[in-house]
C-alpha cells in the first residue's frame, strides 16, 4: 500500500511539470524579511491564477551577492519560459541575464534593482522593470507631513537616509527632501544622514539630534525599521507629541506601531501587488502584447485613521 | 600502487572521496540536470573564489595559523584594481598588478604583524578584516566599481574551448599550490612549523620568515581571487567576499587539512571545495531553499572531522 502511494506520488511529481504550460523562473534576495515574503505570496497567487509553473530561489542574505550570481546560473541549467530577478546590486547578476537573454529567455527586473542602461551595455536586454516609484513614496511622506503641520509651518525636520550609496533609500530621501523644499518651505531639513538600514543606528541618530536640536518637529526614515528606531526614541525623551516620525515600507511591525499610536505614519509598498503584477506582466510579454519598460506600482500612506477605517481598497494588498 | 595509498601519499583524506562520491551519485540521481558538462563548469566556476581562498587557508592552517581576513582582502583588492583603471585612469595590466599588489600587501601585513610583533594570528588576522573591509568601502565610498577594459573581462567571462577562464586559472593555481605544498622544501617547512614550533626552529627552520612569505602567499591567493571576481562581474565591489574566510576554512577543513597544523593538502581542499559546491548546486538544482544549503555544508563539516577522528583512533566514539 505504501508503495502505491510514493509511486503515485511520484508520478504526480514527475507529470506536474507537463501538465503546466510554462516555468518561470523567480530569483529574490532573500526570504528572511517580510517584504521579500509579502513579494513571494503575490508571485505564488498571480502564478497560480495564471495557470503557470514557477521555481523559487534566494540566497541566505541581501549582501551575498555572488552566492546570488551562482544560483542564477545554476538556476538556467534547468527548462524556464521567463527570469525574474531581484538583483541584490545592478551589476553582479549581468553575466547571468546575459546567458539567460542568449537562451532567449525574457529577464524581469523584480523591483527596480537593475539600471537599464548599464545593462543595455553589458549586452543584457530587460524585458521590462517592475517596483515601487521610491521618488514618489518619499514625496507622500512629505505631503503627510505637510498635511500634519500646515503648509506655512517652520520648524526642523531630520531625514534618515539608508545604506550609504544605496539607490533605494536615495531616492525616497531624495524624494522626500525636494517635495517638502516645494510644499513647506518653512520645514527646514536640519540633519540628513544615513542609518544603514539599522533599527540601533537609527535611534542613536535620533537620539543625537534631538540633543542638538531639542525643536524638532519631523522625522523621515527611508524605512520602517530606522523609523522604529527612531520613534522609540522620541517615545523615550517624551517628545511624542511634538515629533511626527514616517517610516516606508508598511511592514507588519510598523503598521503594528502604528496601531498602537506610536509611529504616526509609513508610505506602504505593496510587495504583494509588485510580485502579482510581475507574473501577470509576463504572461501578457508571451502573449506578444506590449509592455512599458517601467511599471510603477502605487505606494499608499497607512496612518491610524487610515488603518482603523479599514475601508481603503488598497489595504487588501498590505500584507 | 593502490588508488587509496596515492590519496594518502598526497595527504587527501579518503573520506573526503567518499563524501565527493556518494554525492555526485546521490546528486545525479535526484536531478536529471546535474551530471552535464555545462552544470560541472557551472560548479566549478562557483568554485573559484572560494577555492582559491580556500588554498591560501590550507597553506596558513597547515603551519598552525589562521586568516580570517581572506573575504575582507578580496574585497580590498577588487576596489584597489578597478580603482586603479577607472578612476585613476591606468592601462589594464594595473588592475591585475593592483588586485595582486594589495592583496600581497595586505598579507604580508598581517604576517609582519604576527611573525615580529608577535601578535596572535587570529587578533591579527581578525583586525585585518575590518582595516580591509573598511578601506574598501571608503576607497569605493561604498559604491561598485562599474565597467571593466574587455581584457579584464576575458579573465571572467570568457570560455575558451568552452571552459569558463577561471576554471584555467583554478586549476593552474590548485596545480602549482599543491606541487608547493606537497613536494618542495617550502611546503616541508610549512608542515613541519604546523605540526611543532620548536621542533621546526630546532631543526634550523627560519620560523619567522617563513610566517611572512605564508601570510603574503594567502594575501596573494586573496588578491588573485579577489581579480577573478572583478573580472568575472565586471565589477570592483566593495562588499564582495563577505564572510567568505568561513567558507575558505569549511573547504580547507573537509578536504583533511588539520586546523591545528601538521597536516594539510591542495588537492584534499579542492575536493573539499567541490563537496561544497555541488551541495549548494544540487540542492538549488532540486529547488531547495539557500537555508538547507547551509545545514547541509555544515552538517558536512562535522561529519568529515568525525568520520577521520573514527580512522584515527579506531573506535566511533
Amino acid at each position: 500500500m505504501r508503495k502505491i502511494l510514493l509511486s503515485t506520488a511520484l508520478l504526480g511529481l514527475m507529470s506536474f511539470p507537463a501538465l503546466a504550460e510554462e516555468t518561470y523562473g523567480v530569483l529574490m534576495k532573500t526570504l528572511a524579511n517580510p517584504f521579500w515574503g509579502a513579494m513571494e505570496l503575490g508571485v505564488k497567487e498571480g502564478a497560480a491564477a495564471a495557470g503557470v509553473n514557477y521555481t523559487l530561489q534566494a540566497v541566505e542574505s541581501d549582501q551575498a551577492a555572488e552566492p546570488q550570481l551562482n544560483t542564477c546560473n545554476t538556476m538556467l541549467e534547468t527548462k524556464m519560459d521567463a527570469l525574474i530577478t531581484a538583483a541584490i546590486n545592478s551589476t553582479i547578476l549581468l553575466p547571468c541575464l546575459k546567458r539567460a537573454n542568449e537562451m532567449g529567455i525574457p529577464v524581469v527586473d523584480l523591483d527596480g534593482n537593475l539600471d537599464h542602461a548599464i545593462a543595455a551595455d553589458a549586452g543584457v536586454e530587460i524585458a521590462f522593470s517592475i517596483g515601487s516609484d521610491n521618488v514618489a513614496a518619499g514625496a507622500q511622506g512629505a505631503d503627510y507631513l505637510v498635511s500634519i503641520l500646515g503648509a506655512d509651518a517652520t520648524g526642523k525636520v531630520l531625514v534618515i537616509e539608508g545604506l550609504s550609496g544605496n539607490i533605494t533609500g536615495k531616492k525616497r530621501a531624495d524624494g522626500f527632501a525636494a517635495q517638502l523644499a516645494k510644499t513647506a518651505p518653512g520645514l527646514s531639513i536640519v540633519a540628513s544622514l544615513p542609518g544603514d538600514w539599522d533599527r540601533g543606528k537609527a535611534a542613536n541618530i535620533t537620539n543625537d539630534i534631538l540633543t542638538a536640536h531639542p525643536d524638532l518637529v519631523g522625522i523621515f526614515a527611508a524605512n520602517d525599521g530606522m523609523a522604529l528606531g527612531a520613534v522609540e526614541t522620541v517615545f523615550a525623551a517624551g517628545k511624542q507629541d511634538q515629533v511626527t516620525v514616517i517610516g516606508v515600507d508598511g511592514n507588519s511591525d510598523a503598521v503594528k506601531s502604528i496601531k498602537e499610536g506610536r509611529l504616526d505614519a509609513s508610505v506602504a509598498q505593496l510587495p504583494y501587488l509588485v510580485g502579482k503584477q510581475a507574473v501577470e506582466m509576463v504572461g501578457k510579454l508571451k502573449a506578444g502584447e506590449a509592455v512599458e519598460k517601467l511599471v510603477m506600482v502605487p505606494t499608499m500612506v497607512l496612518t491610524k485613521a487610515v488603518l482603523d477605517a479599514g475601508t481603503e481598497p488598497m489595504l487588501e494588498f498590505v500584507k | 600502487m593502490t588508488l587509496t595509498s596515492f590519496f594518502e601519499r598526497a595527504n587527501v583524506r579518503v573520506e573526503s572521496l567518499i563524501v565527493l562520491a556518494g554525492l555526485v551519485v546521490l546528486m545525479s540521481l535526484l536531478s536529471p540536470v546535474f551530471l552535464s558538462f555545462s552544470n560541472f563548469f557551472n560548479i566549478m566556476l562557483a568554485t573559484t573564489t572560494v577555492g582559491i581562498l580556500a588554498i591560501g587557508a590550507t597553506f596558513v592552517i597547515s603551519a598552525a595559523g589562521i586568516d580570517l581576513s581572506l573575504g575582507s582582502i578580496l574585497g580590498l583588492s577588487s576596489v584597489v584594481g578597478a580603482a586603479l583603471v577607472l578612476y585613476v585612469g591606468l592601462p589594464w595590466p594595473f588592475l591585475i598588478l593592483g588586485c595582486l599588489g594589495a592583496g600581497m600587501l595586505a598579507g604580508a601585513a598581517n604576517g609582519l604583524t604576527v611573525a615580529v610583533a608577535r601578535v596572535p594570528a587570529f587578533i591579527v588576522t581578525l583586525g585585518m578584516m575590518g582595516i580591509a573591509r573598511g578601506l574598501a568601502l571608503i576607497i569605493s565610498s561604498g559604491q561598485g566599481i562599474y565597467g571593466l577594459p574587455p581584457e579584464i573581462l576575458f579573465l571572467g567571462q570568457a570560455r575558451p574551448f568552452g571552459i569558463p577562464t577561471p576554471v584555467y586559472i583554478l586549476v593552474i593555481t590548485a596545480a602549482v599550490s599543491h606541487y608547493i605544498l606537497a613536494h618542495t622544501r617550502f611546503g616541508h617547512h610549512t608542515l613541519a612549523l604546523g605540526d611543532n614550533e620548536h621542533a621546526a626552529r630546532a631543526t634550523g627552520i627560519n620560523v619567522r620568515q617563513l610566517r611572512i612569505k605564508l601570510y603574503t602567499l594567502s594575501g596573494f591567493m586573496a588578491g588573485l581571487a579577489g581579480l577573478i571576481f572583478t573580472a568575472r562581474v565586471n565589477t570592483g565591489d566593495p562588499t564582495a567576499g563577505l564572510s567568505y574566510e568561513l567558507a575558505a576554512i569549511t573547504a580547507a577543513i573537509i578536504g583533511g587539512t588539520n586546523l591545528f597544523g601538521g597536516r594539510g593538502s591542495i588537492l584534499g581542499t579542492m575536493i573539499g571545495a567541490l563537496v561544497m559546491g555541488i551541495l549548494q548546486n544540487g540542492l538549488t538544482l532540486m529547488n531547495m531553499q539557500s537555508y538547507y544549503q547551509q545545514m547541509a555544508i555544515g552538517t558536512v563539516l562535522v561529519a568529515a572531522v568525525w568520520l577521520d577522528q573514527i580512522r584515527s583512533r579506531g573506535r566511533v566514539l
